[in-house]
């Protein structure tokens, strides 16, 4: 037993020493191809379909040839070209462009919004009850003048009345 | 009007033009047929490589010329057909063994290992020479896949660095580094495998 396991170790050393690893890749691709490879593939080749396009190509504008490649492509260019121009100066360019205020931390905008600080609470003036307005406005200026003419009136009357004046 | 009178007057144009794409289709089938009598079997050889299987490898093949067909137009702007071809072919495998990723491949490893050629060995070395075969294949299938694809190209004896660099689209000097870390991880691998042996 133990002589057979070291005839098998010394003959696969013996293999492995003969055959590099590429050894084997090397016998793989140096296999032989199966006979009548050709005949089958060229068979293969007359018996496909044809392969025609819906719409061919004239013969006089035969796309394979270089001089027609080139002017199909100069054409293309010039197509794209002229109508890039075009759009060009047709359009006059934008100087600026206002954007929306962005928040500088880079985060949400205020959308617009002004925050307006809350005023300091004062006396509030509120109007005389809209019923009469118009009424009490010449009233109150008859009053100022009345009280100024009752004041001349009471100067003027003063020597009229010396006990009066004697007496306050 | 006569024939000539029909001639200067372009009507008979049409019939010279299906005259000369006949001609030209024929000289098509005659190139395409001269590529496939001197290219079949070295692309077999590529597809069979990577594929493992010979009814697979040769549908490849098959695939190959059948893609040229469809774009025959540009076979004369083609500089190294061989390569242009070994190309189309690699390219097809490895769609090939990407979509057929779920078969185990274990079975194609056994099967090859087995029908490797031993020269004149005994039963014993054959079956020696087996194991060592299914080991490397298995060191081979566990290489990252650029430097998988550089090895197995780098074993057709027939190519060059040059050559297999234009088949992979690289330079030069990726295939010839490729190749390098490939036989590297390939020796530790295999020194591995014998350690735990």
């Amino acid at each position: 037993m133990n002589t057979q396991n070291h005839r098998s170790a010394n003959s696969t050393s013996m293999v492995e020493a003969e055959y590099d690893p590429e050894v084997t890749l090397r016998l793989i691709a140096s296999l032989p191809a199966p006979d009548g490879i050709e005949n089958r593939v060229i068979a293969n080749i007359r018996s496909a379909p044809p392969s025609r396009r819906v719409l061919n190509w004239p013969r006089l504008v035969n796309p394979t040839e270089s001089w027609l490649r080139t002017a199909a492509a100069a054409a293309i260019v010039s197509v794209v070209l002229g109508g890039g121009w075009g759009v060009y100066s047709r359009i006059q360019p934008i100087s600026t462009v206002a954007l929306p205020n962005a928040g500088t931390a880079g985060g949400f905008s205020n959308a617009g919004a002004v925050r307006v600080p809350q005023t300091i609470p004062t006396p509030v003036v509120t109007k005389p009850a809209s019923g009469q307005p118009a009424a009490a406005e010449p009233a109150k200026k008859a009053t100022s003048r009345d009280v100024a003419g009752a004041h001349r009136q009471a100067a003027h009357k003063a020597p009229a009345h010396p006990q009066a004046a004697v007496g306050r | 009007m006569s024939t000539s009178q029909a001639i200067y007057a372009g009507w008979m144009e049409i019939a010279n033009t299906t005259v000369d794409e006949m001609a030209r289709g024929q000289v098509e089938e005659a190139t395409l047929e001269a590529l496939v009598n001197q290219y079949a079997s070295a692309l077999y050889r590529v597809a069979f490589s990577v594929l493992r299987n010979a009814a697979d490898a040769e549908d490849a093949v098959q695939e190959t010329f059948l893609r040229v067909l469809r774009h025959r137009d540009a076979l004369d702007e083609i500089r190294d057909r061989r390569v242009w071809l070994i190309r189309i072919v690699w390219n097809i495998v490895l769609d090939r063994k990407r979509r057929a990723k779920t078969r185990p491949e274990t079975d194609d490893v056994d099967e090859l290992a087995r029908v490797l050629p031993s020269r004149g060995l005994s039963a014993e070395q054959h079956a020696a020479a087996s194991q060592h075969h299914k080991r490397v294949l298995a060191c081979v299938d566990k290489l990252p896949s650029k430097e998988r694809q550089v090895l197995m190209l780098s074993a057709f004896e027939e190519l060059s660095s040059v050559e297999i660099a234009g088949v992979l689209g690289i330079t030069e000097s990726s295939v010839r580094s490729r190749l390098f870390r490939a036989r590297n991880l390939m020796a530790e691998m295999l020194d591995h495998a014998r350690s735990l042996r």
